[in-house]
């Protein structure tokens, strides 16, 4: 007899798997951060670091909490529709949408980066058609393999993530060792200190580092026992990603190169001088702070930019196939067309999805390229994008995104803490202040509150101080949200408000499918409490 | 295995609390911040990771 039931995705992934998910996609940030913000923040490089890292950390809770809770595929945007209604859940979705299909573009970009540091003739300022047309190859492998439903492994995401975090450990731990210099740190920190539209500019970069905490919430659905589990990796991963972010920002201004560094005119420099102004060194940060690790180096300079690239571009494949899952979440709660849920009768994957987000993301690096690939366009960019090109481009949608997606995640956990106070919460961000609210005890979390306001000072900064974040990421916004209401007119859904949805039926669903049945039960027995007691208090 | 991640675990906890000393010997001002909040992070996790063992160490006596 046929099956009716609706296909669950299995549950295979073991805390290891759950922690190399979020690893090789949040591990590989700081593969592209780290130069751009030494480049940007100079000698507060740390400090931008440190303060984007406190708002990494809410962030993380905040994804922790609600990923245990709601174990289902489709991550910020499924709890912001939850928590506060549909258009906010397709805005909220629409910049994550607009994050992978940049994180394609990016990881690929300094995937290739990185692939030059051995492999000159990939320089993208000496050769910038080899390194467009190489990214672009990488861009349309990774497309053409996700249609045909090849994707890397938890296995392979895990032996990778766990070589770079020991990598990583023994490049931090050599170099603290051997070529810092505590002194050295507050001497560039009190000379190289930048101005504030600077400083500004390196946190809103310094975000980019702390991205794809998504993967542990997406992967929720695939996860063993996901309420017990996923509180423990998380913890893990932002502890780990924060430690790696503050010590690679400490250690770049304050280390004693191995090998004397100097500038063009043959004038010794320090480490973090030569990203100012040099594209090429901001995509390839680690790999060159790497060579200049005492001893360790001598190895390093030839592994850590392959481990980099194959890092960077795990990342750049979970680009394009986090878009196409998002997509196929935001067709299934009717926020996108359902031509976004047509699977290939073939392949049974999300084709169209994957072409299209593919396609955008292809559009982004043109625009990011043309300039150095067409010189007379220069002064277009120069004129409008304060010769914003290149890497900064890219990282500049990619702050966007990540910053308007977080900021609704916050609003999302707040309300979700006051209007589903019955959920059993297995794991709770601390300090919360206990309410009342709609007759049930709740309580209003701190944390999401410090967390927005941390968050949206960087979204503030990021359309402050990038001329095209400015631009590109309002009107993406704009014009996502036009096409979603002709979407919903077209199929006489509400336009500003909800479709109805069956929270309390959906989320015994949700439990009993992610193997909590204690959970399911906790909950079962707190809606029926709260009704009794509604009923006493009706009569 | 466990005896090797305990310690790891413990090692962790120690290099955080020698970053904590050696920041701390610069002075409190704006300079040491980042490499406190380090030396907290590192002390952090390694209590995380101590806390999981002791968690598996509970499961495997009971």
């Amino acid at each position: 007899m046929a099956s009716t039931s609706k296909p669950q995705l299995r549950r295979s992934v073991t805390p290891w798997g759950s922690f190399s998910w979020g690893y090789s996609d949040v591990g590989a940030d700081i593969f592209v951060g780290l130069g751009l913000v030494l480049a940007a923040a100079a000698g507060a490089s740390n400090v931008a670091f440190l303060f984007a890292g406190i708002v990494y950390v809410c962030i993380g809770l905040a994804y922790t909490e609600l990923a245990a809770t709601y174990p289902v595929a489709g991550g910020g945007q499924y709890f912001v529709m939850r928590g506060l209604g549909d258009v906010f859940g397709f805005i909220a979705g629409w910049a994550v949408l607009l994050d992978f299909t940049i994180d394609i573009t990016l990881f690929a970009w300094t995937c290739v980066d990185y692939s030059s540091q051995l492999l000159p003739v990939l320089t993208g300022s000496i050769h910038p058609w080899v390194h467009f047309l190489v990214t672009l190859t990488l861009i349309v492998g990774l497309i053409g393999l996700n249609v045909i439903g090849v994707r890397e492994s938890t296995a392979f995401n895990g032996i990778v993530s766990a070589l770079d975090v020991v990598s990583e450990t023994c490049i931090l731990c050599f170099g603290f060792l051997f070529a810092f210099r505590p002194h050295l740190l507050v001497h560039t920190m009190q000379m190289s200190w930048p101005s504030p539209y600077q400083l500004m500019l390196g946190t809103s970069l310094a975000i980019i580092s702390f991205v794809g905490l998504e993967s542990i919430s997406q992967a929720a659905q695939e996860t063993q026992r996901p309420a017990s589990v996923i509180p423990r990796t998380s913890i893990a991963l932002i502890l780990t990603i924060l430690i790696f972010a503050l010590a690679y920002s400490n250690l770049a201004l304050g280390m004693q190169p191995w090998h004397p560094i100097t500038d063009a005119a043959g004038h010794p420099v320090q480490f973090w001088q030569i990203f100012p102004n040099n594209g090429d060194n901001q995509g390839k940060a680690v790999a060159l702070l790497a060579s200049q690790v005492p001893y360790f180096g001598a190895i390093a300079a030839f592994y850590v930019p392959i481990l980099g690239a194959v890092l960077l571009l795990i990342s750049s494949n979970s680009g394009v196939f986090g878009s196409s899952r998002i997509a196929y979440a935001m067709s299934s709660s009717n926020l996108l067309p359902s031509i976004f849920q047509r699977v290939h009768a073939k392949f049974r994957t999300p084709a169209i999805s994957i072409v299209t987000f593919g396609g955008i993301a292809i559009l982004e690096l043109l625009f990011a390229a043309f300039p150095s690939l067409h010189p007379g366009a220069m002064t277009i960019y120069a004129r409008f994008f304060r010769n914003e090109t290149g890497l900064d481009f890219l990282a500049d949608l990619y702050a966007f995104g990540a910053a308007t997606s977080y900021s609704f995640v916050f609003l999302a956990l707040i309300a979700l803490r006051l209007k589903d106070p019955l959920s059993p919460r297995k794991f709770k961000i601390p300090f919360n202040l206990p309410v009342r609210v709609g007759g049930e005890d709740a309580e209003f979390p701190i944390v999401a509150v410090i967390g927005f306001v941390g968050i949206v000072s960087i979204l503030v900064f990021t359309l402050f101080t990038h001329p095209i974040g400015r631009i590109a990421g309002p009107t993406w916004l704009v014009l996502g949200i036009l096409a979603y209401f002709v979407y919903r007119r077209h199929r006489g859904l509400p336009m500003f408000g909800s479709q109805k949805h069956e929270w309390r039926k959906a989320q015994v669903e949700i439990l009993r499918n992610a193997g909590e049945l204690e959970l399911m039960d906790e909950y079962v027995a707190n809606v029926k409490a709260s009704d009794e007691r509604r009923a006493k208090a009706a009569t | 295995m466990l005896a090797v991640r305990t310690v790891l675990a413990i090692a962790m906890a120690v290099c955080g609390g020698v970053v904590i000393v050696r920041v701390a010997a610069l002075g409190f001002r704006v300079e040491s911040a980042p490499g406190l909040i380090l030396g907290i992070a590192m002390i952090a996790l390694g209590v995380h990771r101590l806390s999981l063992i002791a968690g598996i160490r509970r499961g495997m006596t009971r």
